[in-house]
């Protein structure tokens, strides 16, 4: 039997569309198109530079602050990343820098002038480690799978409507084995993640937040990454002094990190 | 599906996500309070390292060694100003400054007096960039190489460069050393890099040093440009995890090739080899090969022990491998092998003869300036060694560093050990400690030495 809008029930069928459509476009998104949205949130996809304050809080008190500056462009194979990491406070470790090229980790100390592999693990400052820090695109490193629609709490505990995705790691340099990851819906911006070791513990728990419209998008500017094995200690990532930059690719070789010229 | 599954499925749901919630708010409640406002961002500049050290050191001498050895300071005294800083020339020049002036006063030095000064300029040069990513630089340099910690066969310009470090630690130890004056042309590409350094002769070379023989303002070249030198040296990424580097370094006693690659094993490992391979005399004829020719032993000067006749193909390799625990401790265990050090069977002369010195035809000093040239060039003594090194940044979760190291002697069991505690004040003010000691019996390769064990407290200053 086909089947036929009546002239007076055609409102209702308009509404029930609305509603549908309204409703639908969450379903549209795969799990891979959430985390590729949500990592162009998080970061310019052209080169740029950052400059990333963390602080270190024990028992809800500052301890220490740490600033560096972070240059970012990813590479067109990988779509990863590349990033150079320069220490510029405290004074003690200011000129040390860190390089993410190629799926190479590399530390660089000026007081040595040498550069040496370093492995995902190796600890930056603080709570963080390096790879809390540096620029990376989840899309490239994980592979997502989506889990549903939750309401959840953001760091202001405002209640907002999020994709629960799960992230596993599908390369052997990703910092985390297993991220949940609470994307708000319809505007992609990053709420919360949960960051997993290999034998299923839980590591770290981050909280995005300070959405700011930065180089003509509303990205998070503020990170806090709470440890969960000693639930004590916190670090705050804030991002400031984005701008974008040229960056040559050849930064990204480690014979380049003695020449880095500051801006 | 009847009414009551569908009910208790729907309660089991509410059940669920209550639980989410409240696992979700207990996280909340960890976000430190007051951590929502901006930090101030730093002005310093990065290239800028400058601190102003106090170091007090106390050593205890071992009596009745089976080789009398020379003398030595039992405390010393130093305050240092240590500046290292970058400026911008132009559009296309930087000026590169590394300086340290030492105060010191020790038990074996007279004060006041000219050696209570000493001046350590480790680098001044000029650095062009020629094109992208091509850089000429001309002046003194500290061009190093090689990725081991403990030992470093292919760090070519390392030999007589440490200038009276604090630390036994290696890694420091490439910290505290001069450059070598020469023209540096380096050129990198997306794929590598190329270097090509030329270090001339600039004067005749000086006699090893020792800390009461130092100049106040010398930049001592005879130590470091005492001959025409050559290196060249390329890496080049053959994949995301292997991106070896080749070396090929001459001077006028040998031709060196070197090898240096490393690879990341999962998250917490990485993998490192580095190797020299050369033709040349061992140590024992290179020692007494110096020391006759800058006059600090007689040209009569006994070939004891007696070293090898001939050059032969003798190879020196640093192979370890770093992990760094879950609660963030970071380890480094290396072999090392320099089969021009000493063997067993010139240990065991060594010990001979240095216990019937008056029988035989050479001094216990002629004996020891073997061993001091070894350190001097910053070789091994022996031929075989094992290296172990802990760093804990942030121990027990304080603003604190622990680090140290052993270095064990395989021939004999003998070795040193050293511990070390930083501890940062604040941003500009660190206290440190750190304790050393050699181990091993009297007639053991570190057993032998006149230093027992060491402390040092310090106090340090950043600006």
């Amino acid at each position: 039997m086909a089947m036929t809008i009546s002239s007076r029930s055609w409102p209702l069928w308009v509404a029930l569309g609305w509603v549908l459509l309204a409703s639908t476009p969450a379903r549209a998104d795969t799990a891979a198109q959430i985390i590729a949205r949500t990592d162009e949130v998080r970061n310019p996809q052209q080169p740029f530079h950052t400059t990333v304050t963390l602080v270190e809080y024990v028992s809800g008190r500052k301890r220490d602050q740490n600033t560096l500056t972070v240059y970012a462009k990813t590479d067109p194979r990988t779509h990863q990343f590349r990033n150079l990491v320069q220490y510029v406070a405290p004074p003690r470790d200011a000129g040390k820098r860190v390089l993410l090229g190629g799926g190479a980790l590399w530390f660089y100390d000026p007081a040595s002038k040498t550069s040496v592999r370093i492995s995902p693990a190796q600890q930056l400052v603080g709570q963080a480690a390096i790879g809390d820090v540096l620029t990376v695109n989840l899309a490239a490193d994980y592979g997502a799978t989506l889990l549903g629609s939750e309401s959840i709490e953001d760091a202001g505990r405002t209640r907002r409507e999020c994709w629960h995705v799960q992230l596993e790691a599908t390369d052997d340099l990703a910092t985390y084995s297993r991220v949940e990851y609470w994307v708000e819906q319809g505007t992609y911006l990053p709420i919360k993640a949960d960051f997993y070791s290999d034998s299923g513990r839980l590591l770290k728990i981050a909280y995005y937040r300070g959405f700011t419209r930065i180089l003509g998008t509303t990205r998070p500017t503020q990170t806090v990454i709470i440890d969960a094995v000693d639930k004590s200690l916190a670090t705050v990532a804030t991002s400031a002094d984005y701008g974008y930059q040229d960056i040559p690719d050849t930064w990204f070789q480690r014979d380049y990190l003695p020449h880095l010229e500051t801006r | 599906m009847t009414r009551a599954i569908r009910r208790g499925l729907l309660l089991l749901a509410l059940a669920w996500s209550g639980a989410v919630v409240a696992q979700s708010d207990s996280d909340l409640a960890l976000i430190p309070p007051d951590s929502q406002s901006p930090p101030k961002l730093s002005q310093h500049r990065a290239e800028q390292n400058i601190y102003l050290e106090n170091a007090l050191t106390g050593v205890s001498l071992r009596d009745a060694l089976p080789v009398a050895a020379p003398p030595s300071y039992d405390w010393q005294e130093r305050l240092l100003l240590d500046v290292r800083d970058g400026w911008q020339v132009g559009r296309t020049a930087r000026l590169i400054l590394s300086d340290r002036l030492n105060l010191r006063a020790e038990s074996d030095l007279s004060f006041p007096g000219r050696e209570n000064v000493v001046n350590d300029l480790r680098e001044a040069y000029v650095e062009w960039r020629l094109a992208d990513q091509t850089y000429l630089a001309f002046g003194r340099i500290n061009l190093k190489s090689g990725i081991a910690l403990g030992y470093n066969p292919t760090d070519y310009f390392k030999a007589r460069t440490v200038s009276e470090p604090l630390s036994a630690d290696p890694t420091v130890l490439r910290e505290d050393r001069l450059g070598t004056v020469m023209l540096r042309f380096q050129h990198i590409s997306r794929r590598g890099s190329v270097t090509l350094a030329f270090a001339p002769r600039l004067r005749r070379q000086s006699p090893i040093y020792s800390n009461t023989g130092l100049s106040s303002f010398d930049p001592m070249p005879g130590r470091t440009n005492s001959e025409n030198r050559f290196l060249l040296k390329s890496s080049i990424d053959l994949s995301r995890n292997a991106s070896p580097e080749l070396l090929i370094y001459h001077d006028g006693h040998a031709t060196r090739l070197g090898l240096n690659v490393s690879t990341t094993l999962g998250q917490s490992v990485v993998a490192y080899l580095e190797e020299s391979v050369a033709r040349r005399r061992d140590l024992i004829a290179e020692a007494l090969d110096f020391g006759r020719a800058t006059g600090a032993l007689p040209p009569s000067a006994p070939d004891e022990p007696p070293p090898s006749p001939d050059r032969s193909l003798k190879n020196a390799l640093a192979i370890g491998a770093s992990y760094t625990t879950s609660n963030r401790v970071t380890w480094n265990l290396e072999y090392h092998l320099d089969q021009a050090g000493f063997t067993s069977q010139d240990w065991n002369r060594w010990f001979r003869s240095g216990s019937a010195v008056a029988a035989a035809p050479v001094t216990a000093d002629e004996l020891w300036y073997i061993r001091g040239y070894a350190l001097d060039q910053q070789e091994q003594s022996t031929e075989q060694t094992a290296f172990l090194r802990a760093d804990w940044t942030d121990a027990f979760g304080l603003k604190l560093e622990l680090s140290g190291f052993a270095d064990v002697d395989l021939r004999d069991g003998s070795g040193q050990a050293q511990a070390e505690a930083d501890y940062y004040l604040s941003d500009a003010w660190t206290l440190g400690f750190l304790a050393a000691g050699d181990f091993g019996s009297k007639r053991s390769d570190f057993g032998s030495l006149h230093s027992a064990c060491s402390a040092l407290l310090s106090v340090r200053r950043y600006f």
